[in-house]
């Protein structure tokens, strides 16, 4: 019996000494030098110095980017990362590309990337847990459906409350069918294929999106489908932005650059060339 | 006038010594409690520890998701309880199919062996893509669009091939001469199935489906990828509006609620089965 407790004991031992072993060992010496390399391609804070490392999700779809390939440069938010490492000094080939998914770009925890862009939503809420850079785009939403569907002819927030909706999940969709059209019982689905999928199975009648992929869905990937109308602003979506790890100091210097982009009328020439808005499709305010 | 001593007398249960009695106790009780305290200085000291907490265990986030997930959970359990009892009857018919004799019954045989290969074979979750997402948009005229009900509809076809195996698993268990001995009484196949084999075979596999309830219970998770609100995808939707993942640990502790007990009832159905088992041999 004794000699099992002294084993018992032992074994504790050797993990009590391990466990103060890493302990010690993750102290790393802190407080790092203003060098003169900050805010240039060099910059050492940069998850690696000389590169532009950016991460965006796996599929991308139009016309954000283009093709599902980031590196071809065709697309909104892929021409916008161009333009903004151009400003900020860098090459066309020290952009890298790295592909995550959406819960990897907010959960805590160093990131093997500067910044990532899919389409994520400015809130208030959301700010607690990430950093945001600026707003680059503010997208109208549209209400889409098949073609054969009785809300093509809606006129009211009454008349879109009357169908099944579902929406994609982690897009701000969702809390606008909820708190600014007041639908019940939305689906929810894991991305934007599945929400078109289950919009041509006739599981649902209705969904949101942003106006532009509104626009190529409807045209190229699901003809099916049209726009239906154009909806208000919702006043708590303040716009797309990149999404930085909690307290990145590179956050002002890339800021300072997508100001530079926009003020140059970059973005409205990207926004003209890929986001370009329908004047026909009517609005539904109320 | 001499009396049988019994074998373990209690005089004889207060001889034993302090060391021998309460030294285990005391072991295990210091063991598991110095485990605890590392594993928690090991996680409260890590660097990122004030984020994770704030980020996963924020307890008013929990609080305020707690009614939706709730209702989700309402959803978990209804398809749940409906889709076991459909299992239940469905894989007997597949095992029952597969143990008949005779050439007459070679369709039903090879159907049951086909399905169960085929939808053993594939992962739950393309299963519940196919169903949930194939066969409503074949727009076929009279079938249900819901999706509820082609998710259930795969979570039972899939988890009916597993339990049909164990069904047949249980129907082998059983003594070749209880079918010779049934025979011998004159009852035809499906008495000696109905009387004879089904009875004992049931009793023995049912801690090993209680097992797949448990298992079907957190699966049932899955048609969530359906647009279903169950309790993780209601998780999911505030993760997702607020990036705060304190929504599934909501979700995690009521499965472990539902589960826990499951997996009690389970071992206890098991011990009992057991005993049952060693006084028969006796």
């Amino acid at each position: 019996m004794s000699r099992k407790i002294l084993l018992v004991l032992f074994i504790l031992s050797l993990f009590a000494v391990s466990v103060f072993a890493v302990g010690e060992q993750e102290e790393q010496p802190s407080g790092s030098s203003v060098t003169a390399e900050e805010n240039t391609p060099n910059d050492p804070r940069l998850y690696q110095p000389g590169k532009l490392t950016i991460a965006t999700g796996e599929p991308v779809y139009p016309p954000w980017m283009m093709d599902d390939n980031p590196a071809g440069g065709e697309g909104f938010e892929n021409g916008l990362v161009y333009a903004l490492a151009e400003e900020l000094g860098f090459a066309r080939e020290d952009v890298i590309w790295v592909r995550q998914t959406f819960d990897q770009g907010i959960v805590p925890g160093k990131k093997d990337y500067d910044f990532i862009l899919q389409q994520y939503s400015i809130t208030e809420e959301r700010r607690e847990f990430v950093d945001f850079s600026d707003v680059y785009y503010s997208p109208e939403k549209a209400v889409v459906a098949l073609l054969n569907s009785e809300i093509l002819n809606a006129k009211t927030f009454a008349d879109l409350r009357k169908v099944r909706w579902g929406a994609t999940i982690g897009t701000s969709d969702l809390a606008y069918i909820e708190n600014i059209l007041e639908v019940e019982n939305v689906a929810v689905y894991n991305d934007q294929v599945s929400t078109f999928q289950a919009l041509l199975a006739g599981q649902i009648d209705a969904t949101t999106i942003e106006l532009p992929t509104a626009l190529y869905v409807t045209a190229v990937q699901v003809p099916e489908a049209s726009i239906v109308a154009i909806l208000p602003h919702d006043p708590n979506d303040l716009g797309f932005g990149f999404i930085f790890e909690k307290g990145n100091p590179i956050i002002n210097w890339i800021n300072t650059g997508l100001e530079a982009i926009i003020a140059k009328g970059v973005v409205a020439e990207l926004t003209a060339k890929y986001l370009i808005g329908d004047e026909s499709i009517p609005e539904i305010s109320q | 006038m001499s009396k049988v001593r019994p074998l373990f007398s209690k005089r004889m249960g207060r001889k034993l010594r302090f060391r021998d009695r309460y030294l285990p106790t005391i072991i295990s009780v210091l063991s598991v409690t110095v485990v605890f305290f590392i594993l928690r200085a090991l996680v409260v000291n890590a660097e990122q520890w004030p984020r994770i907490e704030a980020q996963f265990f924020n307890i008013s986030a929990m609080i305020e998701v707690f009614p939706k997930v709730l209702n989700g959970f309402g959803i978990n359990m209804y398809i749940w309880a409906i889709s076991l009892v459909v299992i239940a009857f469905w894989a007997l018919i597949l095992a029952v199919f597969r143990s008949l004799h005779g050439p007459w019954f070679a369709p039903l045989r090879v159907f049951s062996i086909i399905y169960i290969d085929l939808l053993r074979g594939l992962p739950s979750l393309l299963l519940v893509l196919l169903f949930g997402f194939g066969i409503p948009a074949l727009q076929i005229p009279g079938l249900p669009q819901s999706s509820i009900f082609w998710g259930a509809i795969a979570m039972i076809s899939s988890y009916s091939a597993y339990a049909a195996e164990v069904y047949r698993s249980g129907m082998d268990s059983v003594h070749d001469g209880q079918r010779a001995a049934a025979k011998a009484l004159g009852l035809n196949q499906w008495q000696t199935l109905q009387y004879a084999i089904l009875p004992q075979a049931i009793r023995n596999v049912i801690p090993s489906l209680l097992n797949l309830a448990v298992a079907l219970q957190k699966d049932v998770a899955l048609l969530s990828i359906l647009g279903i609100r169950d309790a993780v995808r209601e998780a999911q939707i505030y993760t997702a509006r607020t990036f705060n993942y304190s929504s599934l640990i909501t979700a995690a502790a009521l499965f472990l609620i539902a589960t826990i007990p499951m997996a009690r009832l389970t071992d206890y159905v098991t011990k009992k089965d057991r005993e049952r088992r060693l006084q028969r041999t006796e």
